[in-house]
C-alpha cells in the first residue's frame, strides 16, 4: 500500500494528467447543451444577456467587415441587374427577330454578329454563320428594322458583311411615298445620302427609304432607312437627301442573312452592257 | 479599502489565492465573450485565460496548474458554448507544460521577464494545436492549414497580450 501511496505521489503529476484528459475526452464525447440539461443554457442565456447590454458599443473592425461585404454584395447585384436588363433588351430583340420570317416571302437564316471592323473607313461585320449554313457571297443582311448590309465573304461557320455604313456600299433605292428612286451610299458618320434626286422631285422628311426594284445586290422593299433633311444643293440640278439608317449599327447583335442570291444572268448582262457602253464611249 | 481588501493577504492565503483565481477566471471569462471582439483581428483574439493558467501553473506549479487550466478551461467552454470539454483539455495541457517553467520561489521573476512570453507562446502552441485538432475534426477542413491561420495567429496573439502582465510585474520589481 505505501508503495502504492509512494508511486501516487511520485508521479500525480502524470496521473492528474491523465485523469484530466480522460475528463476533458469524457466531456468532449458528451457535451452539447441538450444532455447537460438547462444549467449551460443559463449561462449561456446570462451571457447572451451581458452581451446584448453592450451591443451599442460599435465595434469598427466588424463594421468595416460588415461594409466591405455588402460592397461585394452590391457589386454582385448590379452585376446580377445588369445582365437581367441585357436579358431583357435582348429577349426583346429576339421576339421581334422572330415576328420577322412571317412578313417575307424569302427564306432567312438567323446569326450573331460575333464581331465588327472599322477600317479606313470600311465598316464590316462578322457573323456566325457560313457556308456550312447556307450563307453565300452576294446574299442580303438584314434585321427586324431594315437593312444591314451585304455578305462580301463566307467561310464554313463565318461570313464578313459590308454594312450599309462603308464607303463602298450602293444601294438603289426609292423613297415609298413618292416612288422617287436614286442612290445611297454613305458619307462618313451616321447618316447615308441618297443621291441622285432632282431638284423638282417629291421628297420630304420623314419619308420612308426602301431598296429599289431596280437593284441587282439587293432584294426590292427592304427599308433603308428615314428622311432627316432635304437641301436644294447650289449649282446643282440634284437634291441632297440625308437618311437615316432604319438599323442602329452601334448595338447591332442579332441578324437575318435572306436566302437570295442576284439572278447571276441579270448581273452578267448588266456587267457586258456596261462595258460595251464604256467601250462604246471611248471609241467615240 | 486597503483595510478591507489587502493584496498580501492574499498572496499569503492559498485558499484566499484559489478563490481570487476562479473570480479572475470567470471576469476573463465574461470579458472574452463580451468585449473581446472589439479587438479582433479577422476573428482572432487573445486567450486570456490561456494567460492567466500559464500565470497559475508558474506560480503555483504544475499539479495545481493542470487543475486550474482544466477548470477554466470547461468555465470557458460553458460561457461560450463551445464544445464542452475542448477547452478544457487544451487548456489542461498547456498548464502541464508550463508547470516545467515552474521555480518555487522565483514565479514573479519569471512572469515579470521575457521568459513569460517564451512560456505563453510554447503552451499557447501547444494549447492551439490541441483545440484546433477537435475543432477541425467535424469540418471538411485542412487541420495543417487552418492551424497555419488561426492556431498561429491565435498563439502570436495571445503571447502579445502577455506582454501587459509582464510589464505589470516586472514594473513592481519587489520579489
Amino acid at each position: 500500500m505505501q508503495r502504492f501511496i509512494a508511486f501516487v505521489v511520485r508521479y500525480k503529476n502524470y496521473i492528474t494528467l491523465f485523469a484530466l484528459v480522460v475528463m476533458s475526452m469524457a466531456f468532449m464525447s458528451v457535451g452539447n447543451l441538450r444532455q447537460l440539461g438547462g444549467f449551460r443554457a443559463v449561462i449561456v442565456g446570462s451571457v447572451g444577456w451581458i452581451q446584448s447590454l453592450f451591443a451599442w458599443i460599435p465595434n469598427p473592425v466588424a463594421l468595416k467587415s460588415e461594409n466591405t461585404a455588402l460592397r461585394e454584395l452590391n457589386l454582385q447585384l448590379a452585376i446580377e441587374s445588369a445582365r437581367s436588363r441585357q436579358a431583357l433588351v435582348e429577349n426583346a430583340v429576339l421576339r421581334r427577330m422572330l415576328e420577322l420570317p412571317k412578313y417575307t416571302d424569302y427564306k432567312l437564316i438567323a446569326a450573331d454578329v460575333s464581331g465588327k471592323t472599322t477600317t479606313q473607313l470600311r465598316n464590316y461585320a462578322t457573323i456566325n454563320k457560313g457556308t456550312a449554313d447556307g450563307v453565300r457571297e452576294g446574299m442580303t443582311c438584314i434585321t427586324d428594322a431594315g437593312l444591314v448590309g451585304r455578305i462580301i465573304g463566307a467561310s464554313e461557320h463565318y461570313a464578313v458583311v459590308q454594312l450599309l455604313l462603308n464607303r463602298d456600299t450602293r444601294v438603289a433605292a426609292k423613297v415609298q411615298r413618292s416612288r422617287i428612286d436614286g442612290i445611297v451610299w454613305w458619307e462618313g458618320e451616321t447618316t447615308v445620302a441618297l443621291k441622285n434626286v432632282p431638284k423638282s422631285f417629291d421628297v420630304q422628311v420623314g419619308d420612308v427609304v426602301l431598296t429599289s426594284n431596280y437593284s441587282s445586290i439587293f432584294p426590292a422593299n427592304i427599308v433603308v432607312g428615314r428622311v432627316t433633311k432635304v437641301e436644294d444643293e447650289n449649282q446643282s440640278l440634284f437634291r441632297r437627301v440625308m437618311v437615316e439608317p432604319a438599323v442602329d449599327f452601334s448595338t447591332l447583335e442579332q441578324v437575318y442573312v435572306i436566302d437570295y442570291v442576284p439572278d447571276a444572268e441579270r448581273l452578267r448582262l448588266e456587267r457586258e452592257t456596261e462595258q460595251r457602253m464604256k467601250q462604246r464611249s471611248a471609241d467615240s | 479599502m486597503s483595510i478591507i481588501f489587502d493584496p498580501s493577504q492574499i498572496e499569503r492565503n492559498p485558499a484566499l489565492r484559489f478563490v481570487a483565481y476562479g473570480v479572475i477566471a470567470m471576469v476573463l471569462s465574461v470579458l472574452h465573450v463580451v468585449f473581446l471582439r472589439f479587438i479582433s483581428v479577422s476573428s482572432v483574439t487573445p486567450d486570456l485565460l490561456l494567460i492567466l493558467t500559464v500565470w497559475i501553473s508558474l506560480v503555483e506549479g504544475q499539479f495545481v496548474g493542470m487543475f486550474a487550466g482544466f477548470v477554466s478551461g470547461l468555465l470557458f467552454d460553458i460561457v461560450s458554448a463551445d464544445v464542452l470539454g475542448s477547452n478544457a483539455l487544451a487548456k489542461t495541457a498547456a498548464a502541464f507544460i508550463a508547470g516545467y517553467f515552474w521555480k518555487e520561489g522565483f514565479a514573479m521573476e519569471t512572469i515579470g521577464s521575457t521568459k513569460f512570453l517564451i512560456v505563453t507562446a510554447i503552451c499557447g502552441f501547444a494549447h492551439n494545436l490541441i483545440y484546433f485538432f477537435f475543432y477541425v475534426k467535424p469540418m471538411q477542413i485542412s487541420f495543417p492549414m487552418f492551424f497555419l491561420t488561426y492556431g498561429v495567429a491565435t498563439t502570436l496573439y495571445t503571447t502579445v497580450a502577455a506582454v501587459f502582465p509582464m510589464l505589470i510585474i516586472n514594473r513592481k520589481k519587489d520579489w
